[in-house]
């Protein structure tokens, strides 16, 4: 007993001291979404910009940067500055009248590469070229398949192994399933990282063994969960064939590895607060490898060898609530912090998936329910039937449990609701300068619907300028709308405030800001404002 | 016959009704070097609240303002140094009226009422041109500011909120 108790507080400790160093690397992480362009999307100018600015949610690295000219050739944009969230981007030529195509591709910490265009014209809108932004389906299949194979070698390989060394009296049954799995994610591994390149660049399946590609892979975040995915496979292979004394050791540290693969890149470990998620994540991977991964060697050993599986089967009966229970309880905190909005659930593609995830789970549960408390006891006292249906019953699960694998990586080419929400929520600035004042306006969120306005006004040379009241008045002549007016309060801590306003319309509104100065003396000033539609 | 009489009416009614809605100067033109009574109309409260003070800035030019005592209103002036130094019947002014304030009072928005001043404009004000007189109008907590004045180039009736204004004549 107290053999036991040593041994699983040193479990404790183990996953603790885990989590910490997982927690350490806290930056501030989600999905990049893009939150602004200039020029902005649709604008039309007089002349060409010097250089182009994008954006985004969070800090990200950009992989390609085309301009697209009207008569349809492009220009491949090498020359920019990444500031905080902002790439800025040099215009290398004189930019001919028509519409243009800004389209970029970008990797944000999550691993995860995302691409958009923003079109804009030069004079007046002409038909606007072909930006070239078409999703590559075959590749998007390969990222998904190589996905797939890597899960199944981390959760049924390393899983399995895990099983063998510490579950299992006769490690013969399941051996080879076990090994085979482990081969595929190592196979897998790479492939999938030279794939994460293809994608990250956009670039054909042609280029498949170009630097550039290996490159860009190497840069994102995924790389980590490749080299910590390799290594958890190693030690599987370690614990599977290597010598006794090391069987348990490596196969514990093949599991945990498992846990840091999957907590070092994707949406979820990326979310915040990242104190949270990636424990969450490492413990939700950790969990799933125990499981899916006894599950092979559970259901084999119980058709190869009822006499012996009996002690598998008590032993992984044991374990199995407490585990499911992590499972359980992690998974539905990191849906809570991606998801937010139930209603997410059906409108966004990460919210459909997870709700035919959630389906899955709960065929999955209820078998293993069954198999749990009314088939294992009998099974241990030695009923062949009831081992006959268990072994079918666990055929099943695992058919359930690689289906779930396939639906979780789907989410591979999915934002989640968390990110789409933070873009929603990012504000609209401008700032209006004339002779007499100047302001900055920001709309917030910047898109039509409830908005907040905050603005700071200052004289037209930077002086603080205290004004007796300032009022916005939105108009949008184009929409028949009547311009909105409202005046601002003074909440005491320099700016001016308009609460409860609200932006029928998406579009070019015209914001006027009229403040009064003196009794005797208002200043107008006026500039566009792009509100994003809802 | 009578019906271009009615046209014409309406568009008179039309014409001028942009002009009602605001508070004017009765006289539009003055010569520099003249002296000014200066008749402020006011045609209405402020979206329907009865007018309880009404306020005029004198720009600068406009000097030596004596305003009308009014009955029921309580009538103040604010004093301050001009920007220049000004020759009136041999004497130099270098301070005068700045505001004139006529408060306390209660013109309801069904009635019409004016406020008067009288002034010297300067000699050397730019003629051909015009002159402002920002007004506040207060109704208790609301407030009309007759303030805008045109930018260079600007149509006066595009503005919403316009100062009264007088066009300065040639000196006599």
């Amino acid at each position: 007993m107290n053999r036991m108790l040593a041994g699983s507080l040193a479990w404790l400790v183990a996953m603790l001291v885990a989590m910490l160093v997982l927690a350490m690397p806290g930056r501030a992480l989600a999905h990049a979404a893009l939150v602004a362009t200039d020029p902005a999307d649709g604008a039309v100018l007089t002349q060409g910009p010097g250089q182009f600015s994008l954006t985004f949610s969070e800090p990200v690295s950009p992989l390609v940067l085309t301009l697209v000219r009207p008569d349809g050739s492009q220009l491949a944009l090498t020359s920019f500055r990444l500031k905080d969230q902002t790439v800025e981007i040099d215009n290398p030529e004189t930019l001919k009248s028509g519409t243009h195509v800004l389209s970029w591709r970008v990797v944000s910490v999550d691993g995860h590469p995302v691409g958009g265009s923003a079109l804009f014209s030069i004079g007046a809108p002409s038909a606007a070229p072909v930006a070239g932004e078409a999703v590559d389906w075959t590749l998007r299949a390969m990222v998904w398949v190589a996905r797939l194979f890597l899960y199944a070698g981390l959760f049924l390989g390393v899983g399995g192994a895990f099983a063998l060394a510490w579950l299992a009296e006769d490690r013969r049954c399941g051996q080879r399933f076990v090994a085979a799995a482990l081969l595929f994610g190592l196979a897998s591994a790479p492939l999938s990282l030279g794939l994460q390149g293809l994608d990250g660049l956009g670039a054909p399946l042609a280029q498949f063994a170009a630097p550039t590609v290996w490159r860009t892979a190497l840069e994102t975040s995924f790389v980590w969960t490749v080299v910590i995915g390799l290594i958890a496979l190693g030690l599987a292979l370690v614990s599977l064939a290597g010598p006794s004394g090391l069987r348990k050791l490596s196969a514990s540290a093949a599991l945990l590895a498992v846990g840091a693969a999957l907590a070092v890149s994707g949406h979820a470990s990326a979310a915040e607060p990242q104190w949270l998620t990636r424990p969450l994540v490492f413990l939700h991977g950790t969990a799933i490898a125990f499981w899916a991964g006894s599950l092979a060697p559970l259901g084999l050993a119980l058709r190869q060898q009822p006499a012996e599986a009996k002690v598998f089967l008590r032993r992984f009966s044991r374990a199995i609530l407490p585990v499911v229970a992590v499972l359980a309880a992690s998974g539905i905190v990191l849906a809570i912090i991606q998801v937010q909005q139930p209603a997410a659930l059906i409108h966004t593609a990460y919210g459909r998936l997870l709700l035919l995830k959630l389906t899955l789970l709960l065929f999955l549960f209820t078998l293993a329910a069954i198999n749990r408390w009314t088939l294992t006891a009998p099974a241990q006292a030695g009923d062949t039937e009831v081992q006959r249906r268990m072994v079918r019953s666990i055929g099943i699960e695992m058919l359930i449990v690689l289906a779930i694998f396939g639906v979780a990586d789907g989410w591979r080419f999915t934002p989640p609701p968390r990110a789409l929400a933070i873009a929603a929520a990012q504000p609209v600035s401008i700032h209006v300068h004339a002779l007499k004042a100047m302001a900055d306006l920001s709309i917030t969120p910047g898109h039509a619907g409830e908005v907040a306005a905050s603005i700071m006004i200052m004289t037209g040379d930077f002086g603080p300028l205290d004004a007796k009241a300032v009022t916005l008045v939105l108009s949008k002549p184009d929409s028949g709308i009547e311009p909105i007016k409202r005046p601002a309060r003074k909440p005491g801590d320099g700016t001016w405030r308009i609460d409860n306003l609200a932006i029928p319309l998406p579009g070019r509104w015209n914001a006027r800001l009229d403040i009064l100065v003196s009794d005797f003396e208002m200043v107008k000033i006026e500039a566009p404002i792009d509100i994003r539609g809802e | 016959m009578k019906k271009y009489l009615l046209a014409a009416g309406v568009l008179c009614a039309f014409g001028t009704n942009a002009a009602l809605a605001h508070i004017t100067l009765e006289t539009q033109e003055a010569a520099v070097g003249s002296t000014y009574k200066a008749v402020l109309r006011v045609p209405h409260g402020c979206e329907g609240k009865a007018t309880t003070a009404v306020r005029v800035q004198i720009p600068e030019g406009v000097i030596a303002v004596k305003p009308m005592p009014k009955p029921g209103w309580t009538l103040q002036v604010k004093k301050g140094k001009y920007e220049k130094s000004y020759q009136l019947y041999g004497e130099t002014l270098t301070t005068g009226v700045k505001e004139v304030d006529w408060s306390g009072g209660n013109l309801p928005d069904e009635f019409y009422d004016e406020f008067v001043f009288r002034a010297s404009l300067a000699a050397d004000l730019p003629a051909g041109q015009m002159l402002y007189f920002p007004v506040v109008q207060e109704c208790g907590d609301a407030a009309e500011r007759w303030i805008e004045i045109p930018a260079a180039g600007q149509d006066e009736d595009a503005l919403e909120t316009p100062a009264p204004g007088i066009k300065l004549l040639p000196k006599k």
